[in-house]
């Protein structure tokens, strides 16, 4: 029937970034078959940006990844060269890791690893339609004419659709600095009603290592116990680069106000949105005028490199103007740009158009994961095309999709709000948006979702029983705090936990009052004094995701004339009735469903049921 | 006399949801459109069609009161004269300005029941009539309908906003800190300390305003308590006697108890006298006692009467201690006559409550006593405070301040970040049920607009 035909894969996955290697690893670990169609081998897994992994909110994620057995985690520790632990002084519930890696290693190394992973074909070309029968996504097709079949096709794009380059008023087509863009892809798109949407961002200039003058600016070491990402990592892992912060100054800025005019954001040919929390410099400068100076990061991009990332003076200025902000600086002045920092617009598909399961509405099979659907980060692309490989295969194999509450994971938080609210500029993790944040800690990323992962055949046999052995450990050990006490200052006998409870007692203060027999790893300690000290809290917490689980759970009955609600408005009245959803969880679900809504409906449907007794009662006598 | 145009306040005055002014008599338009500013200003005003329009203050050119101004034209008209109705919010004090400006734009405040009379005498109506009108007067009752301060509900949203932005700035500054640690936005805990601080205040500000609310639409009850013939219902009858406030009993109430409303300023006081318990006889007695009691707990505050002529005795301190719990004012009566009383030694018992030396007799001293029971009582409410009508926004009020307050002594107590900032999280469905809800995207605005992070 096709011709020209490389083979059949169960799955398709377009784009080899952080969303594409996550989604086919986990495809193939599940027992599919994957093709990863990529426009260059050598750029699979390139860190387009930052050369670091996690974060506040992104390390979390990168744990649960991790935890569900996927990737990135493994990979960050494996090339990492430089690791801290953020918010060491708070408590678990805002801990976070973040290494800086070894970019050109990362590449390799997952390049290498995908390589190894048995039922995965890398294959390099440029993808430019999705192949559709009957509304289902069959394949795709290159540029080249080559067409490879599929039951599922995962879109990982990255920046690439219809990319557009903005160095001052100059613009070029690229999906990342001089990588070609796709352009019939989106439109291939826009002809499926797929509703695509434009953003922007951008990403810093790179200097030469030899050309700065480093004593001018303060390093800023890794942390002396570095704290792996993965719970698999069994090596010790070593620093091997410093950092160093600088600011910007007042003539920084004065070149910048005068340069505007040739700032393709503020002379308005950029019309994308771009992020709020990843700025250009001269959105910093002119937003907050009153402020003297910025902050910016000196990261080594390698260990084999001379190249520097300067994070925190991203922008679309032109070069001559990028040089001149260097030369107001001390100790970059004579810094030699090797990369010209850039804007780039892209076409994202606005993510209210897919299910839960990262499956598009409109072509049944077609997943969407990554930048693509609005998000910026690594980590957050990982955990997506993750996701999107998981309920594809889950689904070709005719088994129920893998959904996780908001309660369960920062996964779940962000593909709920991608799917519940859409967005509006590139979307990023804050561990703010999670309402459960002292739920979902790195500490209990395991114990969250292990099993899970145990379960779709993404973590192996010997980490999950690993894993059983720790918790097993660990709830010995919290038998023991409750159990055990201790006499305090005033003479009176307290649980160990009670004791752990208090906000100036740190774990290692308690192993002062009492021996353990068994040996925690730092991690596991951070696990206990997590548990101990926001037990309250978390108890509460439990108490109302099953109150709200339990009113999830309630049907609706079909005869329900939702136009009949009092207080629903017209709008949220039709939505009902088009997706009729039969249980309120369900209906929480719907886009654009509100929360006044929700409770409307569910007293409805309550005094409705009253009725209904009465008037049965009424009837039997 | 019967030529000039009359003007009164309709409805009874107290508090309810509609007051009514009327007009009557050949210059009724012309002196109402004075006061009144139509909403639409190209709105002819016809017989019968209520306009929709502000009271004006034509002395000040100042904008008031939101009302319907009706105008009927003779002969079919109660009084069969040319008449005009102004509807508004029931405030008395709004209602009382209304008639004095149109006092000052030329009409003349009616006599009692000069309105029937008219009609009467323009043969609208019989004697009979006029006597059943009169019966139905006063036999009505005071409404006691919800309050809504249309002023004040607008100053109470902008205050609920000003609450809703605060707990915005303080959720933003401190998850900023949280979620960059690396970008010097690191503040101290004195600094949330005092922020928690200002919103608390504002909150406790808030929540005592009810009371004042609670006045506003209900009326303060005092009781004036003593021992017998201390002077009680001679102290009734001269606050009675220039500041009765002209409305009719309660229904519903039997009259073993005298009881009537006072307006001081612009609070309106009901006076309770339990002097009127009836005459001792024994069964009635313990009846009345019952009922006293029955008052004075329910009551907001006492007028406690002395006799100052007499020897100060067991019974005067059994009361001191009785009503010690109750907000109270001590008073010294008859003092036209020598005093024998020790007041200081009662003063000193009295754990600082204020105190005056009157004689209601005499009158003296009584527009102190007025002006004290104005300060004493009446809760404190400034012209730019908010007053909460609705027990409901108290309740909220005091969740949220409850949150606010377990926030602090979690910081207090050594409590990281992310810990107490769940107390302030939990104040979000609260302030949602009050005003909109706060988006989690309007926090993550917020640190966005304020501090320059991210890189």
């Amino acid at each position: 029937m096709w011709e020209n035909n490389l083979a059949d894969f169960d799955i398709i996955v377009v784009g080899a970034g952080h969303a594409g290697c996550e989604a086919a690893y986990a495809a193939c670990t599940m027992g599919m078959s994957a093709c990863l169609v990529t426009i260059h081998l050598e750029t699979i897994a390139q860190m387009s940006c930052n050369p670091a992994i996690g974060g506040l909110a992104k390390g979390q994620l990168v744990r649960e990844i991790d935890a569900l057995g996927g990737l990135m985690g493994l990979l960050a520790d494996e090339t990492g060269i430089q690791f801290r632990l953020l918010n060491r002084s708070r408590g678990g519930a805002v801990q976070a890791p973040r290494a800086q890696s070894d970019k050109a290693l990362y590449r390799l190394t997952m390049k290498k690893w995908l390589e190894d992973v048995p039922n995965l074909t890398l294959f390099q070309a440029i993808a430019s339609k999705i192949l559709i029968h009957n509304d289902k996504a069959v394949g795709i097709e290159t540029l080249d004419g080559t067409k490879i079949l599929a039951k599922a096709v995962i879109l990982t794009p990255g920046t690439f659709l219809n990319g557009l380059i903005h160095i001052g008023l100059h613009s070029y087509a690229a999906g990342r600095a001089n990588e070609p863009s796709s352009l019939e892809l989106s439109e291939n798109l826009k002809n499926l009603n797929l509703r695509l949407f434009r953003l922007k961002t951008g990403t810093p200039m790179r200097l030469h290592r030899d050309t700065i003058d480093w004593a001018r600016f303060k390093p800023q070491p890794g942390d002396e116990n570095p704290v792996p990402f993965s719970f698999r990592t069994q090596k010790m892992l070593e620093n091997k680069v410093l950092c160093y912060i600088g600011y910007t100054n007042t003539k920084t800025h004065d070149i910048i106000n005068k340069s505007l005019d040739q700032s393709p954001l503020f002379s308005g040919i950029i019309t994308g949105i771009g992020p709020r929390y990843c700025p250009s410099i001269e959105d910093k400068v002119v937003k907050f005028p009153h402020h003297q100076r910025h902050q910016f990061f000196l990261e080594p991009e390698g260990l084999d490199t001379a190249e520097i990332y300067v994070n925190g003076i991203s922008s679309s200025l032109p070069l001559d103007v990028q040089q001149k902000i260097l030369k107001t600086i001390p100790g970059l002045d004579q810094a030699k740009i090797l990369r010209p920092a850039y804007g780039i617009e892209y076409d994202a598909a606005a993510p209210t158009q897919l299910h839960p399961t990262l499956e598009t509405r409109q072509i049944q099979n077609l997943y969407l994961a990554g930048q693509i659907n609005g998000t910026s980060g690594y980590e957050e692309a990982a955990a997506q095309g993750m996701m999107a490989a998981i309920n594809a295969v889950l689904k070709i194999k005719g088994k129920n999709p893998f959904i996780l509450r908001r309660n369960e994971a920062y996964i779940a938080v962000l593909i709920d709000d991608l799917v519940s609210k859409g967005v509006e500029e590139p979307y990023r993790l804050f561990t703010s948006r999670a309402e459960y944040r002292l739920n979902l800690r790195i500490d209990n990323a395991d114990k969250r979702l292990n099993t899970y992962g145990y379960e779709l055949g993404l973590l192996d046999e010997d980490d999950y029983k690993r894993y059983l052995n720790k918790q097993k450990k660990l709830n010995a050990v919290m038998m023991f705090l409750e159990k055990e006490k201790i006499q305090t200052q005033t003479n009176v006998k307290i649980p160990l936990k009670d004791f752990l409870k208090k906000p100036e007692v740190r774990f290692e203060n308690m192993l002062e009052y009492t021996k353990l027999d068994v040996d925690l790893s730092d991690e596991e300690k951070r696990f206990i004094e997590s548990e101990v000290k926001y037990e309250g809290y978390l108890k509460k917490q439990e108490k109302e995701i099953a109150r709200i689980a339990k009113i999830d759970k309630e049907k609706i009955p079909e005869s329900v004339e939702f136009h009949k609600i009092p207080g629903l408005t017209g709008e949220v009245a039709e939505k009902l009735k088009k997706f009729a959803p039969q249980t309120i969880g369900e209906a929480k679900k719907i886009p654009g469903m509100t929360p006044a809504s929700l409770i409307n409906l569910h007293i409805f449907i309550n005094l409705q049921k009253k009725e209904e007794i009465k008037n049965v009662s009424r009837g039997t006598r | 006399m019967l030529d000039d145009t009359i003007i009164a306040v309709s409805t009874p005055l107290g508090y309810s949801g509609l007051g009514v002014v009327r007009l009557s008599g050949s210059q009724s338009l012309s002196i109402a459109k004075k006061l009144f500013k139509p909403k639409n200003q190209s709105r002819k005003i016809l017989s019968q069609r209520p306009v929709l329009g502000n009271l004006r203050n034509f002395e000040n050119k100042e904008l008031f009161e939101e009302a319907y101004l009706t105008f009927f034209s003779k002969p079919f008209t109660y009084t069969r004269e040319d008449m005009v109705e102004i509807s508004c919010h029931g405030s008395p004090v709004i209602l009382e300005e209304v008639v004095r400006l149109g006092v000052q734009a030329g009409a003349r405040h009616a006599n009692p029941g000069e309105f029937t009379l008219r009609a009467y005498l323009n043969g609208r109506i019989d004697i009979l009539q006029a006597e059943a009108i009169n019966d139905l007067i006063t036999a009505s009752s005071l409404k006691q309908a919800k309050i809504s301060f249309r002023q004040i509900e607008g100053r109470l949203s902008r205050t609920v906003a000003s609450l809703r932005s605060q707990i915005i700035h303080l959720l933003s500054t401190i998850e900023a800190s949280i979620e960059f640690p690396d970008e010097g936005l690191r503040i101290s805990l004195q600094t949330t300390a005092q922020m928690l601080t200002r919103t608390q205040k504002l909150l406790k500000k808030l929540i005592s305003s009810y009371d004042l609310g609670k006045t506003l639409s209900e009326g303060l009850c005092l009781v004036i308590a003593g021992r017998t013939n201390v002077g009680k219902s001679t102290l009734f009858n001269a606050l009675l006697e220039k500041d009765r406030a002209i409305v009719t009993p309660y229904p519903g109430t039997t009259r073993d108890y005298l009881q009537e409303q006072i307006k001081v300023n612009d609070s309106v006081f009901t006076l309770t006298d339990m002097a009127g318990l009836g005459v001792p006889s024994h069964a009635v007695e313990k009846e009345g006692i019952k009922r006293g009691k029955k008052m004075a707990a329910a009551s907001d505050g006492i007028l406690l009467v002395f006799d100052a002529s007499s020897k100060e005795s067991n019974e005067d301190f059994r009361l001191l201690k009785k009503y010690n719990h109750k907000r109270s004012i001590l008073l010294f009566n008859k003092i036209d006559l020598p005093v024998r009383m020790d007041i200081e030694k009662i003063k000193k018992r009295a754990s600082s409550r204020p105190a005056l030396e009157i004689s209601a007799l005499r009158g003296t001293h009584l527009d102190e006593l007025k002006k004290m029971m104005h300060r004493h009582f009446v809760p404190t409410h400034e012209e730019s405070e908010e007053v909460i009508l609705h027990l409901r926004q108290k309740i909220l009020f005091e969740e949220i301040l409850s949150c606010l307050t377990q926030a602090q002594c979690l910081l207090k107590d050594g409590y990281s970040e992310e810990i107490y900032i769940e107390e302030i999280r939990k104040t979000i469905p609260l302030i949602g049920q009050l005003t909109g809800e706060i988006q989690k995207d309007e926090i993550i605005e917020e640190i966005f607009s304020r501090f320059c992070v991210g890189k």
